[in-house]
């Protein structure tokens, strides 16, 4: 990642101030601070119900913040109609479209709200890029896959300098998901993404930058980079014949903080390598348990997570 | 203000795709047609029924009975097809979450609910008016009396209880959740009217009165200036539950 | 039977743009149900019983209420 460094020179397209929200007497949001500099993927992680739709909603003004100021492109964000929306894209989770329409009149209706000129030529791109046919067929007749094609389409129409798209690949199968992430990551450097998920590989395959929300607060918000060399814990992985054995492996390793899952342990280290190996070896012929592979590897983006919101406070912003 | 035109285009594409236009003014054109039909079978009918045992005098047919069918199918019969046909007009754009891609996009609110309002009035008033001429034509053909010189005087306050009865319908939908919540408050608001109505004091002021005096207007036992009050209050009415409407729907979560 | 031969054809110029209008209405909504096999509630036997024979009031009730949301897939 030569990112990082370089780009704190270039400005933030979207700023959050110390946002606050709560729906009655629930906290959704507790002094949430964060920006996005302009051109970069923000990948937005968190749990279901950590608040990440409302932060998005609140960044697109379709959400009253209780308290805190919220700037995109410099201009400060108003509920209701706010001026900020020209220069945004939004794909819903699920994204609404009239049935009784065809995906080009459903474009042409986005285009004159916002106002673009050249519009046909703009739709016939945009469907191109979508990979819809320009025919009679309504909406209605789609397929959920054509309907988030026809949501990047809208979305992407007037140019945004800022696309928010949330939970975007939760419901599309992996050829789907996988030809969305590398229209995401072919944005890069023109246009600055924010995208919600929780599937975190989406984020590792694509995103400069990563914000993790929990428990209504940002518990860690920087370059891919920066979190591993922060949080990721490299480990030591043991592949054992059956998951019985793993079981036994796990009890006699301890003290070692090992993690049995199926047939793997996981142990974490913080010294160098060799020391743990050594230990981890050793106990393992004084037991008599053979592993099929071990394996040295840095942590995933999961176990980071996990690391983060496990960890509880407020953590830096880089 | 530019994106008035777009959505009240989006508005008759959508009332004319989903069939809602063409169902009300088949609707009403039936009524049309039936209300000279039934005037003019009437006598027949109560002839085969009763006219072997009973010696009626029945009257002959007028033109009043022909007129005083439309009316009677229009304010009880087409005002409902009107309320069942509309009533998901703005909660189903609320549940669906279709409005939040346009508002994202710089859509003011407010352009909604007006170029639905529009839109509204534009269909009433033409499958209104289509359907009068029709009952006017057929009215003169068959019944070519002067009984009913003050055709436009009932024609008038129909249309606009019409507009007043739009806006409720409007006011309704954006309230409610669904469209039934919609076609709940409209029918607890027409309800509600009918019960002031019992009080002599308030019939004037009331805009019921614009669907209760149609024939007197149109036989000329009452003029439209004695409906003022009700026409004032009607309009003044559907102008503050458009505003409401307005308000309602920028509060409103997308 | 005379005289009701006489009725019909007395009133013919109503009855024929009226059994128009109601044949437009009852084709619209039997072409649409068997279009879209998608209903909020029912089914096609049902629908097509409902807008046949129930004049005026079946289509309106199956546009209004038997109409099927979008796709879902």
């Amino acid at each position: 990642m030569s990112l990082g460094e370089g780009m704190s020179a270039v400005a933030d397209i979207l700023t959050l101030s110390h946002v606050q929200k709560a729906f009655g007497s629930k906290h959704v949001l507790q002094d949430v601070d964060f920006s996005i500099p302009q051109g970069s993927i923000f990948g937005f992680v968190g749990e279901n119900g950590a608040g990440k739709t409302t932060t998005m909603k609140l960044i697109l003004g379709l959400e009253k913040a209780d308290a805190g100021v919220i700037t995109v492109g410099g201009q400060p964000v108003h509920f209701g109609a706010t001026k900020t929306n020209r220069i945004t894209g939004y794909l819903p989770d699920v994204p609404a479209f009239y049935g009784y329409m065809t995906p080009v009149e459903y474009l042409d209706l986005c285009a004159r709200i916002t106002g673009i000129s050249q519009r046909q030529r703009r739709i016939a791109e945009m469907l191109d890029l979508v990979q819809l046919k320009a025919d009679k067929h309504r909406i209605r007749g789609f397929s959920r896959g054509m309907k988030q094609r026809l949501g990047i389409a809208q979305a992407l129409l007037n140019r945004p300098q800022l696309l928010i798209c949330d939970e975007p690949t939760s419901a599309l199968d992996p050829a789907g998901r996988n030809e969305f992430l590398e229209l995401l990551a072919s944005l890069r450097g023109q246009t600055t993404v924010l995208f919600s998920t929780h599937i975190l590989s989406d984020v590792e395959r694509i995103s400069d930058r990563v914000g993790i929300l929990h428990d209504g607060r940002l518990q860690a918000c920087d370059t891919l980079a920066n979190l591993h060399q922060q949080f990721g814990r490299p480990q030591i992985k043991l592949t054992l014949p059956d998951a019985q054995t793993a079981q036994r492996c796990g009890q006699v390793l301890r003290p070692l903080p090992a993690q049995v899952q199926a047939n793997q342990v996981t142990v974490p280290y913080q010294e160098a390598y060799e020391t743990t190996a050594q230990q981890v070896l050793r106990a393992l012929v004084t037991a008599g348990i053979t592993p099929i592979a071990l394996q040295q590897q840095s942590a995933t983006l999961e176990q980071i997570f996990l690391e983060v919101i496990g960890n509880g406070h407020t953590t830096n912003h880089a | 203000m530019a994106t008035l035109p777009t959505m009240l285009k989006k508005e008759l594409l959508e009332t004319w795709r989903t069939y809602r236009f063409l169902i009300l003014a088949v609707v009403v054109l039936i009524f049309a047609l039936m209300s000279p039909l039934i005037a003019k079978l009437t006598p027949d009918i109560m002839k085969m029924s009763f006219g072997k045992t009973l010696q009626l005098a029945i009257p002959k047919p007028t033109s009043i009975d022909s007129w005083t069918q439309f009316y009677k199918n229009m304010t009880q019969m087409g005002i409902f097809v009107v309320a069942i046909l509309f009533g998901g007009t703005m909660s189903q754009e609320l549940s669906r979450g279709t409005l939040v891609n346009l508002v994202t996009k710089g859509l003011p609110r407010w352009v909604v609910a007006v170029s639905k309002y529009i839109s509204l009035v534009v269909q009433w008033s033409v499958a209104l008016t289509a359907s009068f001429l029709v009952t006017w034509g057929y009215t003169a053909y068959y019944f070519p009396d002067a009984k009913t010189p003050y055709i436009w005087q009932g024609f008038v306050p129909l249309l606009l209880f019409g507009f007043f009865f739009l806006a409720v319908i409007l006011f309704g939908s954006t309230l409610a959740n669904n469209s039934y919540g919609g076609l709940l408050f409209t029918i607890l608001v027409v309800g509600g009217l009918y019960l002031v109505n019992l009080f002599k004091a308030a019939q004037n002021y009331n805009p019921i009165s614009l669907i209760g005096n149609n024939m007197a207007l149109v036989q000329g036992h009452k003029t439209l200036g004695e409906l003022g009050p009700g026409i004032a209050i009607a309009i003044g009415a559907g102008l503050v539950l458009l505003a409401g409407t307005v308000i309602l729907l920028n509060r409103k979560k997308l | 039977m005379n005289t009701n031969w006489q009725l019909l054809a007395d009133n013919l110029p109503i009855f024929i743009p009226l059994i128009l209008l109601e044949l437009i209405l009852m084709v619209t909504a039997l072409v649409h149900v068997l279009r879209h096999p998608h209903y909020r509630f029912g089914n096609r036997i049902l629908w097509v019983l409902i807008v046949v024979f129930i004049q005026i009031i079946g289509p309106i009730l199956y546009f209004v209420f038997g109409r099927g949301d979008e796709r879902r897939g």
